[in-house]
């Protein structure tokens, strides 16, 4: 059953990271921002936003899913953890690199998340009767 | 190419406003249709939560929101965007603290606290 959580929250993460990729992928190549009808049929005339719906609709298929069986907090920081591995594929597929700033800031962040994992795990154990 | 006060333009800043705003208004909206007590079950619950506004508000939210963080991250890098993104995780849950009376523990305001600090952190420092 531990190798069918893993499987699911690596799911999980692999959907969401799908999805970011493709979100930025599908903004380089539409025509340059505009609010305007011509913007919103140039993101939609290229494959890329169809790579986020699929990462999209594949994530909630899994987080339901695993929300069935599995146990909340490391689910809930599963699905937000897609952060790291967004982070280091944005520096080999769009040549980024990470400064100073952004390593701090993912640091704070992940801690943050590993605390709201926590909390959620710790609010959903099974409270002793009350006396 | 970036400057030492980041790349935050007004037009960034914005698109990262409004992207907060849908998806926090979003998932209230979904969980207002979802938490309504007279739905009742199966098909006559979702007729009912189709003929209310709210689940067509989350779904409108949600169909901007994913335009407006295309166009966010067509904007800045991916990596500093996802960063700045995951100030939603606090605006959910510091709105379900307000509206729906959910109570932060000391982990939650810690980990909203860290989550909060990061995001500043890259938005200053790019």
């Amino acid at each position: 059953m531990k190798r069918f959580y893993l499987i699911g929250f690596l799911l999980l993460m692999g959907f969401d990271t799908l999805a970011q990729v493709s979100f930025k992928y599908a903004g380089n190549h539409a025509i340059p921002f505009a609010v305007s009808l011509e913007w919103v049929l140039s993101v939609f005339s290229q494959p890329w936003v169809y790579g986020a719906v699929i990462g999209y609709v594949g994530a909630f298929f899994t987080w339901m899913a695993l929300l069935k069986h599995a146990p909340i907090g490391p689910a809930f920081a599963a699905s937000h953890l897609e952060v790291v591995s967004v982070m280091l594929l944005s520096i080999w597929l769009f040549d980024e690199h990470l400064n100073t700033a952004r390593v701090l800031g993912a640091i704070a962040i992940i801690a943050g998340i590993v605390c709201l994992g926590m909390a959620e795990s710790r609010e959903h154990v099974p409270e002793p009767a009350e006396a | 190419m970036m400057s030492v006060a980041g790349s935050i333009s007004p037009l960034v800043a914005g698109l990262w406003l409004l992207n907060i705003v849908l998806d926090t208004g979003g998932q209230l909206a979904f969980k207002a249709a979802a938490g309504d007590e007279t739905a009742g079950d199966g098909l006559a619950r979702w007729k009912h939560m189709a003929s209310r506004p709210w689940l067509w508000l989350g779904v409108a939210s949600y169909v901007i929101e994913f335009l407006v963080w295309i166009a966010f991250l067509s904007l800045i890098p991916l990596s500093e965007g996802v960063l700045l993104g995951s100030i939603n995780i606090v605006a959910i849950m510091v709105a379900g603290r307000f509206l729906f009376g959910e109570k932060l523990t000391r982990l939650r305001v810690a980990g909203i606290l860290l989550v909060t600090l990061g995001v500043v952190i890259v938005g200053v420092g790019g």
